[in-house]
């Protein structure tokens, strides 16, 4: 007895495996990206913050590819060791709140009853906050730097990753296969643990890898403000900063090349997620 | 007159699978044409063809003529014309095809609105005729209620009134009872048969149930595969099956009739299922040999399963508790197997649950091998204990395996929850266990996702023996499978039964599977156990009067729908909302 759905189901072709090509695009940028950030000391043309008074503002050249800004630092060099803080402080934040996330979701679906209706009213508090908001609160309270927005982010993105998992839990928990393994003696946390948890990580993994792209441009933004990594240090946000005043001065590139690289990874990363997110979609039986 | 006329039908998908191969039927005006099948066999999609509703990317051939106009390349207006006017069809589901936030006026008067150019008021009116046409008790006030508020039956009864709203020639019934209680089912195929009597529709009937096709169908067509097997007067077919297909499906199909004079000729032509009828009917000697088993360490006095008094309430903030059951006691001696039958909201589900232990009685007391599984286990030692005195297999096998795990692992984990053993020992055993119910070493490093619904239900029996329980609890376990596999998967489990001596509770909607297996029966309804008492008797010499209605419901050759709607209002069934097979 087939329900027709499930027939009809069974009529659509097999999801065409055919990676698209924006995704491979996606891909490799990330990873020129990526490797650019690691070896940026072996194969940065100069140093970061090395001034050169006698060449500021400079057009792209042979010796200055993405040219120079107002104080004449060599901008793909600084571009290079930018990506470290503007990578590393997102993936961070990515990793602490899907563990946060996973944990306070897992507890909320599987215990359900007060302990849900609890998290579920802070989740809702931290949702009302927007996640700028609280990591400039939290540069007030400890200081400028990298650390307390990430500890702020990470609170903030946290319940995204909560709420998921909770309902993804909760819908798995009253399957029937959940019962199976109740009447064959397996204990509760052996089984939220072990097996229903890893049911559903895909899915949680996938969403994780969005937030990853969202962090990052609310973090370029807060070191744009200021308020993220500070001077000289090379970062994308603050770069972008540094580079307003020479945009009267009609010089684009300093601020442009930054700027468009933040998008460009923003982009990359959401497509790449979404792409993950639906070849898990079409892998999880219904 | 000719309706509608399939000649060599094929359809083929991109991959180069061909899902139909030369179908070619016809339907007459008032003519009810059966279209049996098990799933895969194409029967749907043959169905959906008439209206053009088939995949996008499918290459078709043949013809399809609905009265004067070739379906098969017709334009999209063309088509809109024709399920506008010509043809209508009713689906499985009715709470899937009918839009959960519109009412049910809504849902009947908008295609009367909108392509007929109806007013509200005159669309009204006959919404209103056609609900009481189809029996809906109350149809003023159905026109405002949702989807939600309708019991599965009732819906279903929504679902007839708005596909004969366009007064189709053909109506295309696709499955419509079985999601449906089995007294339901024989209501709503009463207004089936009043509602194409009245109009001269033809209808064109899709089933997998052969007795259902035997039962109200002029004639039938037999698929397996994409092809036709077997065409020919409904009842001829099913009493005198030609093709190896037809019989194979025929002696699969379990029966309740219980040798009296009209049903010896079915017996006769069930050669596979013959051996094990022949057992149901003298239990006795199941029993004996069962208890000649020496692995069971209990007094033979002493029953199996005892459950005394059990009762379970829903309390619902705002609402009426629900009396799931109430004061329900069974016995089953050690080797036995009792069947419980009752339909959807009857509590036998519930039941069920509790004597595995996943829900807490309110109220009685269960006794499996002589110790009582009555509370919560509170320890680690207490839970792997009441485990191994009572496993349990689910209704639906593709939901009731952990989709990430292998079939050899989780009959492996199963296993070495319990026991100590060595991997290698285990994978062993594994094996064994797996030969025993029919599969190989293949299908242990399969997971469920690739397996067949048989092998599921195969891998899930396993994996309840792989524990070695003192009792099995079946739940509905064979509903979800075409009637050959579930024939398989009787057969297995009464082998089992035989070899292991194993105690069977079967929970069950189905009076013929559970004639097929349980020695002895109870009969659920609205949380009481209503009547009891050995299968065989219980179904030739019912007491009660429901037990008869129930008996009665079941579809056969010779079905007195009037007969059955009589008792049904003798009786004033009130089913619990719902009305959907649980």
């Amino acid at each position: 007895m087939t329900t027709p759905t499930m027939a009809m189901k069974v009529l659509r072709a097999p999801r065409a495996r055919r990676s698209s090509t924006t995704f491979l695009i996606s891909v490799v940028f990330l990873g020129v990206v990526t490797l650019a950030a690691i070896f940026a000391p072996l194969i940065a043309p100069y140093p970061p913050n090395q001034v050169d008074l006698l060449n500021i503002q400079a057009g792209p050249s042979p010796a200055h590819w993405l040219g120079t800004d107002a104080l004449g630092r060599d901008t793909l060099s600084r571009m290079m060791f930018g990506a470290r803080t503007a990578l590393l402080a997102p993936l961070l934040v990515v990793i602490f709140s899907t563990v946060v996330g996973i944990l306070l979701g897992l507890l909320a679906g599987w215990r359900g009853g007060w302990i849900d209706s609890v998290l579920g009213r802070i989740f809702d508090v931290i949702f009302a906050f927007p996640a700028l908001l609280l990591a400039i609160m939290a540069v007030a309270l400890f200081g400028k730097g990298l650390v307390a927005p990430v500890v702020a982010m990470t609170i903030a993105y946290a319940p995204f990753v909560a709420r998921l998992t909770r309902s993804l839990i909760a819908s798995e928990r009253s399957r029937p296969y959940v019962a199976a393994y109740r009447v064959q003696g397996f204990g509760g946390s052996f089984i939220a643990l072990r097996r229903v948890l890893p049911n559903v990580m895909p899915i949680v993994g996938a969403q994780s890898t969005l937030n990853f792209g969202y962090v990052l441009a609310e973090l370029a933004a807060l070191s744009f403000l200021g308020l993220g990594v500070q001077a000289p240090m090379a970062d994308w946000g603050a770069m972008v900063n540094e580079a307003q005043s020479g945009l009267i001065g009609g010089y684009f590139l300093p601020a442009l090349v930054p700027a468009v690289a933040i998008v460009a990874v923003v982009v990359a990363v959401n497509v790449i997620g979404e792409e993950l997110s639906d070849r898990i979609g079409g892998e999880i039986p219904a | 007159m000719t309706l509608l006329d399939i000649s060599e039908l094929t359809l083929d998908l991109p991959n180069g699978k061909r899902l139909l191969d030369g179908i070619s039927l016809t339907v007459a005006d008032g003519e009810t044409v059966g279209l049996v099948g098990e799933s895969g066999s194409g029967k749907s999609l043959t169905a959906r063809s008439v209206l053009g509703l088939l995949p996008s990317r499918a290459t078709m051939g043949g013809s399809v003529q609905l009265l004067d106009q070739s379906v098969l390349g017709a334009s999209r207006k063309q088509l809109l014309g024709l399920r506008r006017t010509r043809a209508s069809m009713i689906f499985q589901d009715p709470r899937a095809g009918i839009n959960p936030m519109r009412t049910v006026g809504d849902h009947l008067t908008e295609t009367m609105r909108l392509c007929e150019g109806r007013s509200a008021a005159d669309a009204r009116a006959v919404a209103i005729s056609l609900m009481e046409a189809v029996r809906l008790p109350r149809p003023e006030e159905h026109l405002h209620q949702y989807p939600h508020e309708l019991s599965g039956g009732m819906l279903q009864r929504v679902m007839i009134a708005g596909a004969l709203t366009s007064s189709p020639r053909l109506l295309i019934c696709d499955e419509p009872t079985t999601a449906l209680d089995v007294t339901t089912q024989a209501e709503i195929i009463g207004v089936l048969a009043e509602q194409r009597a009245s109009r001269g529709m033809g209808m064109l009937f899709i089933t997998h149930d052969l007795n259902l096709a035997a039962a109200i169908c002029d004639r039938v067509y037999v698929m397996s595969a994409g092809r036709v097997e077997e065409q020919g007067d409904a009842r001829q077919v099913f009493r005198n099956p030609q093709a190896a297909y037809t019989k194979r499906l025929v002696a699969a199909t379990p029966t309740i009739v219980v040798a009296r004079g009209s049903g010896a000729s079915v017996d006769a032509g069930t050669d596979a299922a013959a051996p094990t009828i022949s057992d149901a009917a003298v239990p006795a000697t199941t029993v004996e040999a069962a208890s000649a088993s020496p692995s069971v360490a209990v007094p033979a006095s002493e029953p199996m399963l005892s459950a005394t008094g059990i009762s379970k309430t829903y309390v619902r903030r705002g609402k009426e508790p629900v009396h799931a059951v109430i004061d329900a006691s069974i016995e089953i001696p050690r080797g036995g197997a009792l069947g419980v039958v009752g339909e959807s909201g009857s509590g036998k589900s519930t039941f069920a649950r509790m004597i595995v232990g996943l829900e807490q009685a309110d109220a009685g007391d269960i006794r499996i091998a002589g110790r009582v599984r009555t509370s919560v286990p509170s320890s680690r030692v207490e839970r792997l204990e009441h485990a191994r005195s009572v496993q349990m297999v689910f209704q639906d096998p593709y939901l009731s395996l952990d989709p990430r795990i292998t079939a050899g692992k989780a009959i492996e984990d199963a296993m070495r929850l319990h026991r100590r053993l060595s991997t290698t020992d285990a994978r062993e055993r594994v094996l064994e266990l797996l030969e025993q119910v029919g599969l190989g070493d293949v299908h242990a490093q399969a997971r469920p996702r690739t397996l067949s619904g048989g092998q599921r239900q195969r891998v899930a029996l396993a994996r309840a023996l792989a524990i070695e329980p003192d009792v099995l609890v079946m739940d509905e376990a064979t509903s979800a499978l075409d009637v050959s596999v579930q024939a398989q998967v009787l057969s297995l489990v009464e082998e089992i039964r035989r070899e292991r001596g194993l105690t069977v509770l079967f929970i069950s909607h189905d009076l013929a599977v559970v004639r097929r297996l349980c020695d002895e029966t109870v009969v659920m309804k609205t949380g009481e156990i209503v009547e009891r008492g050995r299968t065989v008797e219980l179904l030739g010499n019912p007491q009660h009067p429901y037990t008869r209605l129930l008996i009665d419901s079941v579809p056969r050759p010779e079905w007195n729908l009037e007969a059955v709607a009589a008792e049904a209002s003798a009786l004033d069934v009130e089913r619990a909302p719902g009305g959907v097979g649980s």
